[in-house]
């Protein structure tokens, strides 16, 4: 799917990718985007450098010495050349009628210098001329793992993603796109754009908004270029899906830090905070925090209010996850009457406990059966609004090294119940001693789609962040999604467009 | 006085800051909750207006040459009769003329002396990214040291008010501590929103200070105000 006749359409949906100036040994460029070509797609080189070529054709990609002389209109550029050509560059892909381009080509305003400063104005005055669509520069592009797109050479090739990624960083961009799928979550589509001269994070935004195949959206900000159309912008993306930004600079050291890695100029980080709330988008302050939130947005229910059933394996637990939900702002209420003398028929109170938290592993002793009665009996109360359970490596992980099938059984019971369940399921599985176990079965809670978190306040404050919160009413979680969200009147259909 | 005159006036002057009783006469036009103030050129005038503003009144020096009015001694508080007004009218003049040589006072400010009510402040910012901020947070000690505010573009809904003043640490104060009564939220809320339709109407509008407003169990009332308009 598309946002067809939005003017970012084409490069987000490349048919034709050219890589432009990409050198050995290592080809970077050319096999980052080899999946592209694999996967149907038209993958060109321009390169005229004789002792280049060679290596290129070799890895069966076809070479032009001359932007020219590609057959057909480039959907997306990556422009990998020395600053001084750029402009030259920027000039063939006007004449391609090219729709867009990232320029990887750094060396511009960043660095203070009088050429770089130059050069950035020329490029900038050139691109707005011809309404071409510059990404960057001194950016790492475009992500697009559908089509093969990369900008990284780990970065995966996904059918699945759901999540819009923007990045001022392509370090965060990147890091963003691997760490999201080592938690079993895909980017849908990602653009890492620098120094945003002339698309700024505002463009993006609005077409990951419009997009089909974006549920969530994610962002790195330092600072952006157009205040007034920003806060606009985002106030009606976070309308239509949740919009979790992060900002960097948020200290006035890190905004001195800001200034010299992206020009970003910073507001008071209170006006930025002021208007976060007035748009409803969530906010992190870091990798982590992001990757935790997306869990919950994409693979937990919407919450309708802040009371917790908490289920420890132990007493000790059973404080800790307690004090962790209750400093996030969480509830921890007492269950109804009627949970009470239900789970009084059964519940092992000697070494146990199901007050609110839940002290159960006396009880349950590995039975799949009664793990279920509880997490019935619990989802049926009134008073609990959502559920969060340990898991504990300390015991279990011995059982379940030698019977996979334990552990097995136990991912298969807890999607079970968040199949039927329409409240939401946090699951936290601390490494404890066994962090390297712990780490290679984490992809069967991912598989199965169960938030996994490695610990209590990690858990809690992501479902803070996500969810409602008192006294002040959230409105993210997809509440106000409208799903099959239109393009804006005045668009054209992408079969219209003019591709010569 | 309209908006438009009386920023041609303070330009014809060269001036950004309008006086007092031009801001409050503004704000008042504009449905903000502002302490009737009128401009005293002379003695007799401040006589007569003290008169129908009831005492006690406050009487503030107003030139475009005193930033720091309480510093020069131009200002006298808690005004009980006809005759103090006079004598405070007379010695406010002198201090002023005194501490600023060449001053030029367009006279003095009469108002009522507004009850003690629980202090808040309502502001306007222009930031350079994202023009007019509107500002909240309780008066005094909580604003200075503790920085204790928040912050919402204009324009602003209904939720963003309400959020504005939910969202600040000491907002247990306008529940009412120590013997003080319940401040007036839905009054705050419209303050706040009044502000927020008058900046957006007046973009020259540059900055806007309420400070204090006094919160009551029923209403609110701004008892000074500030403005800064952009250059012509």
């Amino acid at each position: 799917m598309a946002v067809p006749g939005h003017k970012l359409d084409r490069m987000f949906n490349p048919e034709v990718v050219a890589v432009i100036g990409d050198k050995g040994p290592g080809y970077m460029w050319l096999r980052n985007n080899l999946p592209f070509k694999e996967k149907g797609g038209r993958l060109y080189s321009v390169q005229l450098d004789e002792k280049e070529i060679p290596g290129i054709e070799a890895l069966g990609i076809q070479n032009f010495k001359s932007m020219a002389d590609i057959p057909e209109p480039i959907d997306y550029a990556l422009v990998a050349v020395p600053r001084q050509v750029s402009p030259y560059v920027l000039k063939d892909l006007i004449a391609n009628k090219a729709n867009g381009a990232g320029f990887f080509t750094s060396g511009f305003a960043e660095t203070g210098e009088e050429l770089g400063v130059k050069l950035q104005t020329q490029l900038t005055e050139m691109a707005r001329e011809a309404s071409f669509n510059l990404v960057g520069p001194n950016c790492m592009g475009l992500y697009l793992p559908k089509v093969g797109v990369r900008f990284n050479a780990d970065a995966p090739v996904a059918d699945d993603g759901k999540i819009g990624f923007l990045s001022q960083s392509g370090t965060h961009g990147i890091m963003f796109s691997l760490v999201s799928a080592a938690n079993g979550m895909h980017v849908s589509r990602c653009a890492s754009f620098g120094n945003a001269v002339v698309l700024d994070v505002s463009d993006y935004l609005e077409y990951l908004m419009l997009d089909d195949e974006t549920e969530v959206i994610g962002m790195y900000v330092e600072g952006v270029k157009n205040g007034r159309r920003f806060f606009e912008t985002l106030r009606e993306a976070c309308k239509r899906k949740p919009v979790i930004v992060w900002k960097g600079g948020q200290t006035e050291a890190g905004a001195r830090a800001t200034m010299s890695h992206t020009g970003s100029l910073a507001a008071p980080q209170a006006v930025w905070d002021g208007m976060m709330r007035q748009c409803g988008a969530i906010t992190t302050n870091n990798l982590d925090e992001t990757i935790d939130v997306m869990k919950l947005l994409l693979n937990a229910k919407r919450p309708t209010g802040t009371g917790m059933a908490l289920l420890a394996q132990t007493g000790g637990q059973s404080v800790s996850i307690t004090d962790a939900f209750s400093k996030a702002g969480l509830r921890v209420p007492r269950f109804s009457d009627g949970t009470y003398t239900e789970l009084g028929e059964f519940f092992n109170i000697v070494g146990g406990s199901f007050q609110n938290p839940l002290d159960m592993a006396g009880t349950i002793q590995g039975s799949m059966d009664t793990l279920d009665r509880i997490l019935r009996i619990l989802d049926a109360d009134p008073n609990v609004d959502a559920m969060a359970m340990e898991l504990s490596a300390m015991f279990a992980a011995r059982q379940w090294k030698g019977k996979p099938e334990t552990l097995d059984k136990t991912i298969e019971e807890i999607a079970l119940h968040k199949e039927r369940s329409k409240k939401p399921f946090l699951v936290i599985l601390h490494p404890a001693h066994e962090a390297e176990y712990v780490a290679s079965i984490q992809p069967k809670f991912h598989a199965a789609n169960i938030p996994l978190f490695q610990s209590f306040e990690r858990a809690a404050a992501a479902f803070a962040r996500a969810g409602v919160r008192e006294p002040v009413g959230r409105t993210a979680w997809r509440q106000n999604a409208r799903p099959g969200s239109a393009a804006p009147p005045g668009l054209q259909p992408r079969s219209a467009r003019a591709p010569s | 006085m309209s908006f438009e005159s009386v920023l041609a006036q303070a330009r014809a002057e060269g001036r950004t800051l309008l006086n007092e009783v031009e801001a409050k006469s503004l704000l008042k036009d504009a449905g903000v909750p502002v302490a009737t103030t009128t401009l005293a050129a002379t003695r007799a005038e401040a006589q007569a207006q003290a008169e129908s503003a009831g005492y006690p009144v406050v009487l503030k020096v107003v030139s475009p040459d005193i930033a720091h009015k309480s510093d020069v001694g131009g200002v006298k508080l808690n005004l009980k009769d006809k005759d103090a007004v006079g004598a405070a009218f007379d010695e406010i003049v002198a201090n002023s003329k005194k501490a600023v040589a060449n001053a030029r006072i367009a006279g003095v400010a009469v108002q009522h002396m507004a009850p003690q009510g629980t202090e808040v402040i309502v502001g306007m910012t222009t930031d350079a990214q994202f023009g007019p901020v509107m500002m909240f947070g309780l008066g005094g000690i909580m604003v200075e040291v503790l920085k204790d505010v928040s912050f919402r573009l204009v324009p602003l809904a209904e939720k963003d008010a309400d959020q504005m003043i939910n969202e600040i640490k000491g907002r247990p104060v306008l529940e009412g501590v120590r013997g003080q009564p319940a401040a007036d939220l839905k009054a705050l809320r419209t303050t706040i929103l009044k502000v927020s339709e008058f900046v957006q109407k007046h973009p020259e509008v540059r900055e806007l200070d309420l400070n204090p407003v006094f919160a009551y169990p029923d209403g609110a009332l701004a008892v000074d105000a500030r403005i800064v308009v952009s250059e012509g």
